[in-house]
């Protein structure tokens, strides 16, 4: 599934050159972080940094933005139309370098959104970009408690932490006046894990929150506090910017919810039906067998771990044979918990109550294992599953059941925020995709790669790793198929079979396909009890590069949307695509030959490419060397090994090889890694005419 | 209790046994032998068929044949005479080899092989398994049956054959007497037969004893079958304070010339018991400052009657210096103290004491010595984020004054994530149960458990299966992997909780030390069953744990101390005032600050350490304030509040002090912290903080770079001091308020005027101040809080 570069069986070693490349590349990578972040993958436009990072709806504010390979950056895209952009110009009507105007209405909804620019290389990643009411202001230097920042009350300022560091804020409050101040950053892209401190007016500590949730702070005394801000292990520079909310509420008001990204856990809720404000509210107390809240199934619960050790029990009649499904959200809620639950079947021998357990349900698998964060990826860097539960219930006997639903983190914890919510209902077969950029098991190499827009090259193709969370049972094929796609620009979805969790879209741009910038749509389908389903599929990504993920938590994240570019500023170092764009064809039990075409646009260090296939059913075709010299080369495929049926089929090979890079005609080359993937290969499979 | 016996008197079997007997084919072959050595026979036939060694068995099948033919010959020989006593492996040999030493864990009971090859159970706790040691193994050569004296075990104890372990037990001993009868009598394993010791008692339990005085202490063993023996001569005793007491082999107390309580332990056989003595110094106790409050109560009731009395209360500049270096880990401010001594108050050390509580650095202060026995320790960078997390916990904790078994609930019980709950990082760096199990008794109630893991706890009470029960209370930690390098998400696991005995294989359900636990059913977690039973106000150990480990903190002694280890052979010198101060605390809802406050407000903390022409010589009644050397990270600090310097530490901003750093890993870049003892947080015991004094300590003052450094830092009190228009009065007066919050004598003025005054017409200069500062940096009374 995945190419490797050091490390393989030696069956299957590299070309020489191929791996003292990689040596040279790695032994750099040791030496200078900087570097490997240079080293792995072609330059691609991220989106780093903007200052702001958002606004108050119905005004206009001037944002400054920095990145990587963003140089020129000349529009400034929102996934709401609420959110518009025009280069900042100057007295001389001249454009400022990096600094956008951005307009915001007043219809904007407050929350977060995507923002991108466009750069000679195409749609860069994405930042978040916030939409508050509240007025905000920007940081002044404030590291010390002489320097301190005065913040007014009900306002927002937007900052950026300097390492080893703390910024201080002053603000006044009466006695007894309820504030609550929060900072947001993770939840807004940031790499600030915050420190919120609240001080009196001599900087001594009072209150402090750590965990990035908010502080909610009675004064005990009219008069200047101070708020510190830090990061919990101080560390600071651009990529720890935050905003920062000074808000006073009612002293009986619930504490004002915070807009944040969502996890890659929370693409597979809530199931489709799902009507948010339907719901029986959970009944305490009922944590004790005796105290059993009484159901009927199906039915669908609103409830809330609290307090400590909160056990919510409920009781319910089934019938033997009965089949049920039962899934928990909470974790996908946003909520730091672990919701389990334990059924059990209650009789009654010689007056006494017997329990008997049925069933112990924890945890949604992930689609795909995770990678281990060893030294090399040996999964993908996301984990798609989640603490929350998706399991089946089979009744066994007729009669009473008990439900225990407990969180397994709450032993100690007292939140009333941990809520849950728990649904039972009869089978209703469906699923839920989220995808990612294909990854390379290279050691502790390509995290810098998982940042990734598609920002395509004319002549590229790129992978995007689609995984299913099955829902009640379904089992079926999930065909995947983008809409929205440019001129010049092709999709071929490698489906995820049935039974399987994984897939694959192959995004090819044409060599001579126009530059441009498209939303792209992407969906699964699928036929579920005779009924065509589609169901959208949710893109993750890294909100950062990463250069060293066991100095630094990978911080994935779901996007609210999926934007493809297409740039004709450099091309791909390579495509190999079939000779004869055509469907080839073969027949069952013999060997297929491919005929490849290599365009060779860059140099490589080393001469050979070793290309595994992807593919539901193609991906034991042995691996196998082309010349990166040669303009052709040909794939074998081994229909007898692999007991291909007849059918029709589409797969791909892919491999990485190192590139000699010019970022500039006149640069020196130095060595990228990078991805090679082969357009879609259509085959067709025939029966045996021998019969 | 039974009839007191002498010393090895004989055994007569119970009617059961001699009914057993009656049916015994070997009563029929010799009628004519007496009960006592048919019953012998018996039981060695019986223990023989039992084995399933078959080089053992023909071993044994031999020694019945000579068993058989040595009772026929003492019978004989003992015909007309009385009858001869039988000797017992488990309550007479045994003990033998446990008074000499044979069985101590230096000797042949060392874990691995013993010693030489001969193993025997720690402290004789195992018979069965030294009876197989002595008969079964060293090719039968241990023990002669035919020529007892020719035994190896024997000529080896004696000295007649070179032993490393030295003469043991000379052959004119009565241990040898003893040891050679029971070879004698045929070397028989009675541990299923014989009775088994119940207790021991000594007499006297306590007594008064004047200095230099002694007295002989006795000790009795108490079985199963109600007889008593007095094991005087075989018991092993151990003074908790050496420099106090010292004891004989055999029992004799000798008491020094220090006053006090002294406790001697006497251990027989797994049983232990304490004579207490009480050591008067007998002195005149006129008067003792006022009382403020319990403490002051009990604790200048101890004095009295000891007849020790007590040095003055301390002026407001050395109180003012302690309370701010024992709350805070800090010097006190100029302004503080200008504050305090110019205040007429008469609540103002209370004030104070409140205003420290306050500040934050109180919270600082308390966190580091909690997080170092907590283990939060960096073995890898990518241990920042927990670490820092798991300080900030323990820190915000106590400036919120969360309630102590509270934060202990929180931490036993802990689950989620690191960053979602920072208190699961005590589970990333303790992940055993036995390790947990340890750290908590430990910490948290203060027994020391770690023997018990693999035999009976020799100085206590608690077995294996108590070991074990209370490590299962962690049996049902789950763990699932995060994205984060080494950490764990922490859950409790769904299961009955048990964990074996790792000798007898039983599995243990939860059970809390001496007391019991209600069943725990699978889905409940059993940690927090055990915080429950911590967090009892009738739990004997948690509250009496952090008092008196505060105590420690405050008066350098712990009332029981070591203050991790208390037991019942280890008692407090002065239980009321621990027993008062558990009250309180646990009345006070386990309020870590109103502890501080109760310590810190008596008159007993506020004793001058100067001592009186009776109290010289007391050290663990607190007649006095004993003054100790400032911690590392205080003494850094306090080096840099005087020279007006700053110790950059990496990564964290300028100016954070020594005391608030969140782990170990600072250590490896600062000498001084190393040299003067900062832990590494690597144990659970305090003790891994190195307090004493060393060479190395004094010249690294006197010599060391980064001293001088400090002393030379641009913009630092030197620079400062040398560039100001102040009188030079005013300066010297600004250095000893930094260093000692006090004014400089007349002395200490004019000399210091002396020595920065070179030329009347020009200026001081900057090393001047300099050397003037790192000579009250090397004083006695900065470096030592007093």
């Amino acid at each position: 599934m995945n190419s490797t570069f050091l490390g393989e069986s030696s069956h299957n070693f590299p070309a020489r050159s191929t791996l003292f490349a990689w040596f040279v590349v790695l032994s750099l990578s040791v030496l200078s972080p900087t570097a490997q972040a240079q080293s792995v993958c072609l330059p691609m436009p991220r989106l780093l940094t903007t200052m702001p990072m958002g606004g108050s709806s119905g005004t206009q504010v001037d944002v400054t933005i920095t990145g990587e390979n963003i140089e020129g950056a000349n529009a400034m895209l929102f996934n709401h139309p609420g959110l518009t952009a025009l280069p900042k110009l100057d007295a001389n009507s001249q454009p400022v370098p990096n600094t956008f105007t951005v307009a915001i209405s007043k219809e904007c909804p407050t929350g977060v959104y995507e923002s991108r620019v466009v750069s000679k290389l195409g749609i860069s990643s994405s930042r978040v970009f916030s939409v508050d009411t509240l007025p905000e202001v920007q940081q002044t230097p404030n590291t010390s408690l002489a320097k301190s920042m005065e913040l007014g009350v009900n306002s927002i300022c937007n900052a950026v932490m300097t390492a080893k560091s703390v910024d201080h804020y002053s603000f006044q409050a009466k006695k007894n006046q309820r504030i609550v101040v929060f900072c947001s950053a993770r939840g807004i892209d940031s790499k600030l894990d915050p420190v919120v401190i609240i001080a009196d007016e001599s900087g001594r500590d009072l209150v402090a929150e750590r965990r990035g949730d908010i502080l909610d702070f009675t004064a005990k005394s009219d008069g200047q506090h101070i708020i510190k801000v830090h990061e919990l292990t101080f560390k600071g520079g651009p990529a720890f910017f935050y905003r920062l909310y000074l808000q006073d509420i009612g002293i009986d008001s619930a504490a004002p919810q915070f807009a944040s990204t969502k996890t890659v856990s929370s693409f597979s809720w809530p199931p489709k039906g799902f009507v948010a404000n339907t719901f029986i509210a959970e009944s305490e107390p009922n944590n004790l067998g005796s105290q059993s809240q009484k159901i009927s199934l199906p039915c669908d619960i609103a409830g809330a771990f609290f307090p400590a050790a909160d056990v919510d029990t409920f009781e319910f009649t089934a019938t033997k044979g009965d089949v049920w499904w039962v899934e928990v959200a909470s974790e996908r809620l946003g909520r730091p918990t672990d919701p389990s639950i334990l059924v059990q079947h209650v009789s009654v021998e010689n007056g006494i109550e017997k329990l008997t357990d049925v069933a112990e349900f924890s945890d949604i698998a992930s689609p795909m294992k995770p990678s281990s964060n060893g030294y090399a990826y040996d999964g993908p860097p996301y984990d798609g599953g989640s603490t929350d539960i998706l399991s089946k219930l089979e009744i066994k006997h007729d009669g009473i059941h008990r439900l225990q639903l407990r969180d397994l983190f709450g032993g100690t914890r007292v939140d009333t925020r941990n809520v849950y919510r728990m649904v039972f209902r009869r089978a209703a077969p469906d699923f839920a995709l989220a995808a990612w950029g294909l990854h390379m098991e290279l050691r502790n190499g390509d995290r810098n790669a998982l940042s990734k827009p598609l920002a395509l090259r004319c002549g590229s193709t790129v992978a995007l790793e689609v995984v299913a969370v099955r829902r009640d049972g379904f089992n079926g094929d999930i065909q995947l198929e983008l809409q929205g796609l440019p001129d010049g620009v092709s999709a071929q979805g490698l489906k995820i079979p049935a039974g399987k969790s994984r897939g694959i879209m192959l995004i090819t741009a044409n060599q001579d396909a126009p530059p441009c910038i498209s939303k792209l749509s992407f969906h699964g389908k699928s036929s579920i009890e005779g009924e065509d389903v589609t169901r959208p599929v949710h893109m993750a990504q890294m909100a950062w590069p990463i250069v060293d993920a066991w100095g630094e938590i990978p911080s994935p994240r779901l996007m609210d949307d999926i934007m493809l570019s297409v740039s004709n500023s450099e091309y791909a170092p390579i495509s190999i695509a079939v000779q004869e764009k055509t469907v080839i064809e073969g027949i069952v039990g013999e060997k297929l030959k491919i005929p490849l075409v290599h365009t060779k646009r860059l140099d490589f260090s080393g001469s050979v490419l070793q290309l595994k296939a992807l593919g539901d059913g193609f991906e034991q075709i042995p691996r196998f060397d082309v010349s990166l010299d040669a303009a052709t080369s040909e794939a074998t495929v081994d229909l007898a090994a692999l007991k291909t049926l007849p059918g029709e089929y589409n797969l791909a090979f892919y491999g990485s090889a190192v590139v000699k890079y010019k970022p500039k005609p006149d640069a020196a080359p130095r060595d990228v890694a990078e991805i090679v993937i082969t357009e879609p290969i259509s085959i067709r499979v025939k029966p045996s005419e021998k019969k | 209790m039974g009839v007191r016996m002498e010393l090895n008197p004989p055994i007569t079997p119970p009617p059961t046994r001699l009914a057993i007997l009656k049916a015994a084919s070997m009563v029929r072959t010799f009628p004519q032998i007496s009960g006592v050595s048919f019953q012998l026979a018996r039981q060695q036939t019986q223990a023989e068929s039992s084995s399933h060694d078959t080089q053992a068995g023909s071993l044994c099948h031999l020694r019945v044949v000579l068993s058989l033919l040595l009772v026929l010959f003492g019978c004989c020989r003992v015909l007309g005479e009385h009858p001869e006593r039988r000797v017992s492996l488990v309550n007479d040999v045994v003990p033998v080899l446990t008074k000499a030493g044979c069985n101590a864990g230096t000797c042949h009971a060392k874990a691995g092989n013993g010693q030489n090859g001969f193993q025997l159970s720690l402290l004789g706790f195992e018979p069965k398994e030294d009876f197989d040691h002595l008969l079964k193994e060293g090719r039968g050569r241990r023990i002669s049956l035919a020529s007892p004296e020719a035994s190896l075990m024997l000529q080896k104890a004696s000295g007649e054959m070179p032993h490393g372990g030295g003469v043991r037990l000379p052959s004119d001993s009565e241990g040898y007497a003893l040891l050679r009868d029971w070879i004698r009598q045929g070397a028989f394993y009675d541990g299923d037969s014989a009775p088994k010791l119940v207790s021991i008692e000594i007499q006297p339990k306590r007594a008064t004893i004047q200095p230099n005085g002694q007295l002989q202490i006795s000790a009795f063993a108490n079985y199963s079958d109600d007889s008593q023996r007095d094991v005087t001569r075989l018991a092993l005793y151990e003074s908790n304070e050496k420099s106090m007491a010292e004891v004989s082999e055999f029992g004799l107390v000798k008491i020094l010339d220090i006053p006090g309580k002294v406790a001697v332990m006497v251990r027989y056989q797994g049983s232990v018991a304490v004579f207490n003595a009480s050591v008067p110094q007998g002195a005149p106790v006129e008067s003792v400052p006022p009382s403020k409050n319990f403490v002051d109560d009990l604790l200048f009731a101890n004095l009295k009657e000891l007849g020790i009395p007590p040095s003055p209360l301390c002026d407001d500049s050395t109180f003012i210096r302690r309370a701010a270096l024992d709350i805070a880990g800090r010097l006190p401010t100029v302004e503080e103290s200008q504050r305090l001594l110019t205040s007429q108050d008469s609540n103002k050390r209370a004030y104070y004491i409140d205003s420290l509580l306050q500040n934050p650095e109180y919270a600082d202060y308390f966190a580091n010595k909690w997080t170092a026995m907590l283990k939060n320790r960096r073995d890898d960078a990518s241990d920042i984020t927990s670490n820092f997390a798991f300080y900030s916990w323990v820190r915000d904790g106590l400036l919120a004054n969360k309630p102590y078994d509270q934060m202990v609930r929180e931490l036993l019980a802990a689950t989620g994530t690191v960053m979602g709950n920072p208190p699961v990082a005590w589970y990333k760096r303790v992940k055993e149960p036995k390790q947990q199990l340890e750290d908590v008794a430990q910490l948290f109630l203060g027994v020391r458990m770690q023997c018990a893991q693999c035999h009976h706890h020799p100085f206590e009470k608690w077995s294996q299966d108590d070991y074990y029960s209370l490590a299962a209370f962690f049996s049902q930690v789950g763990r699932k992997p995060t994205s984060t390098r080494g950490e764990d998400m922490i859950f409790h696991k769904r299961g009955v909780a048990g964990l074996a005995n790792i000798k007898t294989g039983t599995v243990l359900k939860p059970a809390a030390l001496g007391d019991t636990i209600n069943s725990i059913a699978a889905d409940e977690d059993p940690r927090l069953k055990l915080a429950d039973w911590m967090a009892s106000p009738t739990n004997p150990f948690f509250a009496k744990a952090v008092v008196n480990r505060y105590w420690k903190h405050f008066f350098r002694r712990g009332l029981i101390d070591p203050e991790d280890d208390i037991r019942d052979t280890n008692p407090p010198t002065n239980p009321e005032l621990l027993a008062a101060l558990e009250k309180h605390f646990i009345e006070s809802g386990f309020d870590l600050k109103e502890l501080v406050r109760v310590i810190a407000n008596s008159n007993a903390y506020q004793l001058s350490s100067v001592p009186n022409d009776f109290n010289a010589a007391d050290q663990q009644n607190y007649s006095r304030f004993y003054f100790r050397r400032l911690p590392a990270e205080v003494l850094l600090d306090a080096i840099d509040d005087l020279a007006g310097s700053q110790t950059d530490f990496p990564n964290l901003p300028p100016g954070t002090r020594a005391i608030a750093l969140p782990d170990n890993s600072y250590n490896n870049g600062s000498p001084f912290l190393k040299v003067f003892g900062r832990p590494e947080n690597e144990s659970v015991c305090e003790c891994e903080r190195v307090q004493s004094s060393s060479l190395a300590q004094s010249l690294h003052l006197m010599n060391a770079g980064d001293i001088k450094a400090k002393l030379a830092t641009a913009n630092g009190r030197s620079d400062r001091l040398s560039q100001t228009d102040k009188p030079l009065e005013e300066r010297i007066q600004e250095l000893y308020h930094v260093a000692f919050s006090r004014e400089p004598s007349a002395n200490e003025m004019s000399f210091s005027m002396e020595y920065l005054v070179t030329n009347k017409a020009e200026p001081v200069s900057k090393e001047r101040f300099q050397d003037l500062i790192w000579a009250l940096i090397n004083t006695k009374e900065f470096l030592f809080n007093h």
